[in-house]
């Protein structure tokens, strides 16, 4: 029932076509260690961005629901060291790792059903970190501290998954696809029925809609996003470890939210290029130990500044510098 | 078991009997017990407290009754969920408006909609002039907001969020439709128009009104139960409730 407008359809086919043409300017580095990283990344983030504005579930249990994921297709892995039990080709691995972080979405949705706001952040931390401190010490699946080794990724056209351009299109392919698949759910019953949770539980109830049901497959849905995004930064790492799951990494993905914005999809990938980008530059500039200092302080920053984020900041930019012409416009017919 | 609902008219609508409601040592209800008969307007009058919007909590689910019966058209349900009840026509608005406020009222007459049909789920958007929308249109004439049907509910009036409350109300083609306070707030300029909107509501729906201006109260309904402390005080008809010396007490903010 409501379109994208063209400016939008616009905006994004011109956004798509700028990231398709990188790689003609920038170098590997750039491409797979800043671009393609905060594509990943962009998609676990984006998954709480979802739940968080469309839903109003702020979930810290979206890093779990990624590594749940990577460690279903490291388990599942040909190529993993040390090979596990179930060891099949990456073409069914892959697909049956984002299935596992959509049944894991399914079952967080279920437990926190009937919280809200700090509670629900609570219970969402709390399964989180669970999940790091069972991975940490299951030897016989999770093997621990260490980890699963060498998740390289399949073959694409006889190419290494970990090639720059391959890597980078593929993460730009799934990023996409996350974004417009968010923008598409969001329109339709479900997610109508999603947002009027949002303003109005009761109501929804007393309209005829199950909203416990509801919160369940929203939960699922972002579960199913995480675990593409879970995936993909196995593979970038080349491996999954618990620290890659861990507090720390939560906190992180929730840094990359509130810094791009939670109030558009988009900002997620902003906040998380953002982060990647202080990530990997900050050691050079002020020395890696003061990289916690330097995000905290950027964070405090944003929120302060722009409580909506990169993005909101960019919105009224938009809105100040459209509104200005229009004036002058308004102007000369008035003279 | 119960009766099947459909092909007995002699029903009451609804049934309350002994119905309380608890809220740890606060009785909000207690003992009630009323009838409804297909078709009847009812108003429940009432002081602040008296427990009229607790009553209607304890029929639409929203807070289920801690003791006694509910029935609705023959069959007990007391402990539904409240989209269940919803899904048996049973349809209200609420007091303070709780519209879907980042929605526009197309949206919101929409989910309203299709909350009564499978496909809840959907991930499938509705095709333009598909009969859900044409459904809301109507709707959207029935309460008179044909002409900000793209306006986000944030950016409506107040008046008019009341006029949209009922036509989400009205959109599963409820059998009994629960109003609370439909008028307060409104300014002099808006209540004519709820009024009317009211006048044409379907004679055969089933109405119950909590309204605090007697006014609007005595001239939508045909009998009057009146409420005080949690309890019933008072039943009578429409026209002899003024004369009820009790009634007087209450409005005259008299006699506790």
């Amino acid at each position: 029932m409501i379109m994208m407008t063209t400016r939008q359809w616009l905006a994004t086919a011109a956004g798509v076509a700028i990231l398709l043409s990188l790689p003609l300017f920038l170098p590997n580095f750039w491409l797979v260690n800043i671009f393609g990283r905060a594509m990943v990344y962009g998609v676990v983030a984006l998954s709480l961005t979802f739940l968080a504005h469309y839903g109003g579930f702020v979930s810290l249990a979206q890093t779990m629901l990624a590594g749940v994921a990577g460690y279903a297709v490291a388990m599942m892995a040909p190529t993993a060291i040390p090979l596990g039990p179930m060891a099949m080709p990456y073409y069914a691995a892959i697909p049956l790792a984002v299935l596992a972080a959509t049944i894991a979405g399914a079952i967080v949705g279920m437990i926190a059903v009937n919280t809200r706001e700090i509670y629900l952040l609570m219970i969402t931390l709390a399964l989180a970190v669970g999940f790091s401190l069972f991975a940490q010490s299951n030897i016989t699946w999770f093997r621990g501290y260490e980890g699963i080794r060498n998740i390289v990724g399949p073959e694409i056209m006889g190419l290494p998954f970990r090639a720059p351009l391959v890597f980078y299109y593929v993460a730009l392919g799934v990023a996409v696809s996350m974004f417009l698949l968010v923008l598409y759910v969001v329109r339709t019953p479900f997610g109508l029925v999603l947002q009027a949770i949002r303003d109005s539980d009761r109501r929804a109830a007393a309209i005829g809609y199950y909203v416990g049901l509801h919160r369940i497959a929203s939960f699922a849905l972002a579960g199913f996003i995480a675990g593409w995004g879970g995936v993909l930064i196995t593979f970038y790492n080349i491996g999954i470890t618990p620290s890659s799951i861990g507090l720390w990494a939560t906190v992180a993905v929730l840094i990359m939210a509130v810094i791009g914005g939670l109030g558009h999809p988009l900002g997620a990938f902003i906040g998380a290029l953002i982060y990647t980008v202080m990530d990997t530059f900050a050691s050079s500039i002020i020395g890696h130990d003061r990289f916690n200092t330097l995000i905290g302080v950027v964070f405090l920053a944003i929120v302060l500044l722009s409580p909506d984020g990169v993005w909101g900041f960019g919105k009224r930019l938009t809105a100040a510098v459209g509104k200005a012409p229009q004036r002058t416009v308004d102007r000369e017919k008035t003279s | 078991m119960s009766a099947s609902p459909s092909h007995s008219s002699d029903l009451p609508a609804l049934t309350l009997e002994g119905v309380g409601r608890r809220f740890g040592a606060l009785r909000a209800v207690s003992d009630v017990t009323l009838r409804i008969e297909q078709g009847e307007r009812r108003a429940i009058l009432g002081p602040n407290g008296a427990g009229k919007t607790t009553l209607f909590n304890t029929i639409c689910g929203d807070y289920p009754p801690t003791s006694g019966k509910i029935t609705f058209f023959g069959t007990d349900i007391s402990q539904l969920k409240p989209h269940r009840r919803a899904r048996l026509g049973i349809g209200r608005t609420y007091q303070s408006s709780t519209l879907f406020s980042g929605l526009t009222v197309r949206e919101n007459l929409y989910l309203a909609v299709r909350a009564m049909k499978p496909g809840r789920f959907s991930l499938l958007k509705a095709g333009k002039g598909s009969a859900d929308l044409v459904r809301v249109q109507e709707l959207a004439q029935q309460v008179r907001v044909d002409h900000i049907l793209d306006t986000r509910i944030d950016a409506v009036s107040h008046g008019q969020r009341r006029q949209v409350e009922i036509g989400m109300a009205l959109a599963g083609s409820p059998r009994l439709l629960m109003l609370d306070e439909p008028a307060a707030g409104l300014s002099a300029a808006e209540r004519p128009e709820l009024v009317a909107l009211m006048a044409e509501l379907p004679r055969d729906l089933t109405l119950i009104l909590i309204e605090h201006d007697m006014d609007v109260a005595l001239a939508n309904s045909e009998k009057v139960t009146v409420m005080k402390d949690g309890e019933v005080v008072v039943e009578s008809t429409s026209d002899k409730v003024a004369d009820d010396p009790m009634v007087q007490a209450i409005y005259l903010g008299e006699g506790h």
